[in-house]
């Protein structure tokens, strides 16, 4: 207990930190990257946990989750937040996930975004529907304004190739 | 066919065995966010986390050769192995044998030594191959980077027909093995933890020898040629006659000869005995064949051992007829 304790501390430091470095921008934008860690309680139940993590094998999925409060003192309106999907890393379908907002993708670099079955690739001339792996990007646009002090939040899931 | 056969399983093998992203390898996430205040539009980035990838130990073993068909007391009979690493990262594997299973009829007696390299690609033992030497010739495989590798064995003398032995190759990364997800320390590429994957870090699989007659495909045939044209067998026509000898399944055919008597009214055609296109003499010398005069003249020509791997031998004679 004394060292979770400890670990939380140094967490609000961080945070705290972090939120000094990006005060200028009225939003604090903060992103985690964890995984989900499953345990068998003692009732024999099934837990499932998200944990920090900084390393990965392919095959592991990550869960990143962004964070965004309104540290000014008016209303943002139209937020947009925009995640690029590493090249080793493949969404996985169906995981993002955003309250109040419409959830986008790209398969062209961020060129352009639609909903998941409006997205088309080429291949050799023609095209086919797209499919997560070829998502690029991962877009929220919230629907309703972020009043000042409010705070938002948006996650997907990805699996390392 | 062979060929359209070969490209399938390597289309199948890169499908099942790709390795995923290299140890090392760095993963960065950022985010952007654009929204208006005060009418004023505003893009602000996030932190940025990192990701670092680990390497994960994993090695499959794929048994290469058929069932072997042996016969009691062969000698250094081998079975063809591939070991890949289907890790992410660069892997040492050491490698055992068993020849002592369950579940088989009799116990191969392993050479000395008994596992080697496949040097020569040949897919078989021969002298040219190098002997693994454990810890001091241990396969260092890059991601997806396979090797072939033999067991060698001997049979022993008293088994029979029908039986079969088994005989099992064990590829283990030096690293460690354990449970799926298992972290060794530091023991990974460039210093990082190393991870257990799926396969435990260590593989196995057997192959088997079965004891059984070597099996043999002779055809014989005959072309007719008369010196006054057409085909008919009459007198002063030559005959020409092809046989083909093949083994057809795992077996070998030791020291084979062949033996043909000249048929009765026809005369041996001189110099004419040909195997795989070229010619034997007639006398009893140092090469493969001759006219066996001993007795009734016969055609006589040793095939020496042989296996599946040699394919059709094609001998060739000509007779006139009398």
């Amino acid at each position: 207990m004394k060292t979770l304790a400890n670990m939380t501390l140094i967490a609000s430091t961080f945070f705290a930190l972090a939120a000094l470095a990006q005060e200028q921008g009225h939003l604090n934008v903060r992103t985690v990257v964890q995984k989900e860690e499953v345990t068998v309680n003692d009732s024999g139940e099934t837990e499932r946990n998200l944990v920090p993590t900084d390393t990965v094998v392919p095959g592991d999925d990550v869960i990143y989750t962004i964070t965004f409060t309104n540290i000014s003192d008016e209303s943002a309106e139209n937020i947009v937040i925009t995640n690029p999907i590493s090249e080793n890393l493949t969404y996985v379908q169906g995981s993002a996930f955003g309250p109040g907002t419409v959830i986008e993708f790209s398969v062209d670099n961020g060129q352009s975004f639609a909903a998941p079955d409006e997205l088309r690739v080429g291949i050799n001339g023609e095209t086919r529907p797209a499919q997560a792996e070829d998502f690029t990007h991962v877009r929220w646009t919230m629907q309703n304004e972020l009043e000042a002090g409010a705070q938002g939040m948006a996650r997907f899931r990805a699996r390392l190739n | 066919m062979q060929f359209l056969l070969v490209s399938a399983i390597f289309a199948c093998s890169n499908a099942a065995w790709a390795t995923g992203t290299a140890a090392g390898t760095v993963i960065d996430n950022m985010v952007t966010v654009n929204f208006d205040l005060s009418g004023v539009n505003t893009t602000q980035d996030s932190n940025t986390v990192t990701l670092t990838v680990l390497e994960r130990l994993d090695v499959v073993v794929t048994l290469q050769s058929p069932q072997i068909v042996v016969a009691p007391g062969e000698t250094n009979r081998s079975l063809l192995f591939t070991v890949t690493n289907t890790g992410n990262g660069n892997d040492e594997l050491e490698l055992f044998i068993d020849s002592t299973l369950t579940g088989d009829d009799f116990d191969p007696l392993p050479a000395s030594p008994a596992i080697y390299f496949d040097t020569d690609a040949s897919g078989d033992f021969t002298v040219g191959d190098l002997a693994y030497v454990q810890g001091g010739n241990d396969p260092q495989l890059a991601a997806d980077e396979s090797v072939d590798m033999l067991l060698v064995n001997d049979i022993p003398p008293a088994v029979v027909d029908g039986w079969f032995g088994r005989s099992e190759l064990t590829a283990t990364s030096t690293a460690g093995t354990g449970l799926p997800g298992e972290t060794l320390a530091g023991l990974g590429d460039g210093g990082l933890d190393a991870v257990i994957g799926a396969s435990g870090g260590t593989a196995a699989v057997f192959g088997e020898y079965l004891i059984g007659d070597v099996e043999i495909s002779i055809q014989k045939s005959v072309v007719v040629s008369n010196p006054l044209g057409g085909t008919e067998p009459t007198v002063g026509a030559t005959l020409n006659y092809t046989i083909t000898v093949e083994v057809t399944n795992g077996g070998i055919a030791t020291a084979s000869v062949f033996s043909d008597p000249i048929p009765a009214f026809s005369t041996y055609v001189t110099s004419s005995i040909l195997l795989n296109g070229g010619n034997l003499t007639d006398v009893i010398d140092v090469d493969a064949g001759e006219l066996d005069t001993s007795g009734a003249p016969a055609v006589v020509v040793r095939l020496g051992d042989l296996t599946l791997a040699d394919g059709v031998q094609t001998i060739e004679f000509q007779v006139t007829i009398d």
